[in-house]
């Protein structure tokens, strides 16, 4: 199939979506392997709220395309380099820390994307950003509680912790490395980096964690289909029935 | 200690609920615990098979719908821990003796899960035959396990839907869905059936739990509704059941059916199915590797919760 | 070890003016966790829109052996129930 896209605006929404289909995959993985049941089930909570993210984010921007392809096609038939989600969200659940670090550090970015979105001249985006917004902030407020037990709780609690945050910082440097589409639908972008990292810093401080210091990587951009090595087998897992059957409708 | 058994007795008699205060008699209680940790272990190891197709599910529509079904699975086994744990057994300790193979589970959960249309046959089959067994007890003599049945029930309601929508999908795709759906259906039906437990003659707690009213139908009447409400649903889906013996018996107005093959029943409910190990073992690593986790929470509520201590 | 872990008793309001009900209850280590917890368990098909959350061991109740003198002393006034009163027909809103 082809899969280029004539609008700015779907390949904007399409970084979302990618980002929020491939985060809800990570998490969908956690179903069973939870610390406990309780967090099992919250988990398992913030993946479908991430699904249905990405799905009405396909949604969207298959009408800006014109219909010329469906959100399931775009889920499950696109390779790898043709997936512009953040590098950030397709790393491995290593441990629980790792799982709640990349939650934390996602979820205080997407708030601030979503309020700018608030400003959208897409109706459509407008609506579904007020929906999201709540998401986010119960996702937010559970992971930031995490960090918070993880880091003040036990020696190794802390230590764990430290080692997600210091293997996932070097993901962040891309996300604020904002191009021209980016700016045409995000209006502050500075303040996006600002807030972002001005929130980091407090809560890293409050509960023991470092932000280590990241030197400036040669590292090529998620906004340009560049992954990590842990992008192929989650898509081969995700996309192997369509693929195996392509006759077949599910 | 004569006054509080004439009300356990009266309890029982009158169709009423015993509550976790009142006085019960030892064998009850152990009886409960034993059926209720049993069910409880069930919905957990029973996320797992479906767990395995849950990465694969082939649509965003179905990710969803089998997300949100396991996640209520884990729920079920989360509500009925609470209501053992009223009997005066922790979760912890319920999860030791699953852990030491002292506490079962039911032995469906112990086979694998090989394609897609597995997740139709165990949504229509497994959950159907549970519900069968969970409407029934609804009616249990110990309240805040019936309680548990009619919160479960309803939640119940999508499950076995969501699995018979992936078999009509399945039965009316192309050949080789087809395919899948009746080798699923050829995996699964038995195990189904044997999911009601053995014969009422063979089955060693039936009685005395029938009189105490903790189970109300018995093995044998439960399977059967079961099979009479789900041939009919095979043959729209142009499926054979994988037994040459069902006939609708026009005397009695049920189906008759063949024979099982106990010996496998029991092998499997004795450990040798063909996952027990693997369904063991993924649900011990889970705790064990999160052990940390509880450990950190813990020491964080010490140093902070105070004034819950 | 994991001694932190506690029974907490969940209670829903199904929405404002209603009384909040028990529903059952969750394991958490603490407050915040609790009230999370009851969130994901007992209010994922809209429930409530408010949550109390309560440690199990702070709950007291009636012992089983005080049942009868706590309970039945009530049984007999039946003076403090509408229907033990006559009111001739004919006579409105009462
Ligand atoms: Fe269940
Ligand atoms: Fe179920
Ligand atoms: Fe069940």
């Amino acid at each position: 199939m082809n899969f280029t896209f004539e609008s700015n605006e779907s390949k904007f929404l399409l970084r979302i979506a990618d980002t929020s289909l491939i985060l809800a995959q990570r998490l969908a993985e956690m179903c069973s392997k939870g610390p406990f049941l309780e967090e099992d089930i919250a988990l398992s909570n913030t993946s479908l709220d991430l699904f249905g993210r990405a799905e009405e984010l396909y949604k969207i921007i298959c009408r800006i395309e014109n219909d010329k392809f469906e959100p399931d096609e775009l889920v499950y038939k696109r390779n790898e380099r043709q997936f512009y989600n953040l590098k950030l969200v397709e790393q491995p659940n290593e441990d629980f820390a790792w799982v709640i670090v990349r939650q934390f550090l996602h979820d205080v970015y997407a708030k601030e994307v979503f309020t700018e979105l608030l400003k959208s001249e897409n109706s459509e985006v407008v609506g579904l950003s007020q929906k999201v917004l709540k998401e986010i902030k119960y996702s937010h407020l559970h992971a930031k509680d995490w960090i918070e037990r993880l880091g003040l709780g036990t020696e190794e609690s802390n230590s764990r912790t430290q080692s997600a945050v210091n293997h996932i910082l070097k993901y962040i440097e891309e996300i604020f490395n904002f191009d021209d589409i980016d700016k045409t639908y995000l209006s502050n972008t500075a303040e996006i980096e600002s807030k972002w990292n001005a929130e980091i810093n407090a809560v890293f401080a409050a509960y023991n964690i470092t932000r280590i210091e990241v030197p400036p990587l040669s590292m090529r951009d998620y906004r340009d289909g560049f992954h990590s090595e842990y992008m192929g087998p989650l898509l081969s897992v995700m996309q192997y029935l369509p693929r195996a059957y392509p006759d077949a409708k599910w | 200690m004569e006054k509080f058994e004439a009300a356990f007795n009266a309890i029982i008699e009158q169709d009423l609920k015993v509550e976790p205060r009142d006085w019960m008699p030892e064998k009850y209680r152990k009886q409960l615990i034993r059926q209720v940790s049993q069910h409880a272990h069930s919905e957990i190891i029973g996320m797992q098979p479906e767990g395995n197709w849950l990465l694969r599910a082939p649509s965003l529509r179905a990710k969803q719908v089998l997300l949100a079904k396991i996640q209520d699975e884990a729920g079920h086994g989360l509500y009925l821990y609470s209501v053992a744990e009223t009997l005066g057994i922790t979760r912890a300790e319920m999860i030791e003796q699953l852990h030491k193979q002292e506490a079962k589970y039911s032995s469906i959960f112990n086979y694998p899960t090989l394609t897609w249309a597995d997740m139709g046959a165990v949504g229509w089959l497994v959950d159907g035959a549970a519900i069968v067994n969970q409407v029934s007890l609804q009616r249990t003599s110990y309240g805040p396990y019936a309680r548990s049945m009619v919160r479960i029930c309803m939640e119940e309601s999508f499950h076995q839907r969501q699995g018979y929508e992936i078999m009509v999908q399945m039965s009316f795709g192309t050949p080789e869905q087809k395919e899948m759906a009746q080798d699923a259906l050829n995996r699964f039906w038995e195990p189904a059936l044997m999911m009601f437990g053995p014969h009422d003659a063979e089955s060693a707690h039936s009685s005395q739990s029938m009189e105490w009213k903790i189970k109300r139908e018995s093995n044998d009447h439960l399977r059967q509704r079961f099979i009479d409400r789900t041939v009919p649903q095979a043959e729209y889906l142009g499926l054979t059941i994988p037994d040459t013996k069902i006939k609708l018996n026009k005397e009695t107005g049920h189906y008759d059916h063949g024979e099982f093959n106990w010996d496998e029943f029991w092998n499997v409910i004795n450990g040798n199915g063909p996952c027990n190990q693997e369904r063991l073992d993924h649900h011990k690593k889970a705790h064990y590797d999160n052990e940390w986790v509880r450990e950190a929470a813990s020491a964080y509520a010490a140093k902070t919760e105070s004034s819950v201590a | 070890m994991e001694s932190g872990d506690k029974v907490w008793e969940v209670f829903i309001q199904k929405k404002p003016g209603l009384a909040f009900k028990h529903v059952g209850n969750c394991h958490a280590y603490d407050k915040k966790m609790a009230i999370q917890n009851a969130r994901e368990l007992y209010t994922r098909r809209s429930e409530g829109r408010a949550i109390w959350v309560v440690p199990s061991d702070q709950i007291v109740s009636v012992p089983l052996d005080d049942a009868d003198a706590f309970f039945d002393p009530a049984d007999d006034k039946v003076y403090r129930h509408s229907t033990f009163y006559k009111i001739p027909s004919g006579v409105k809103h009462l």
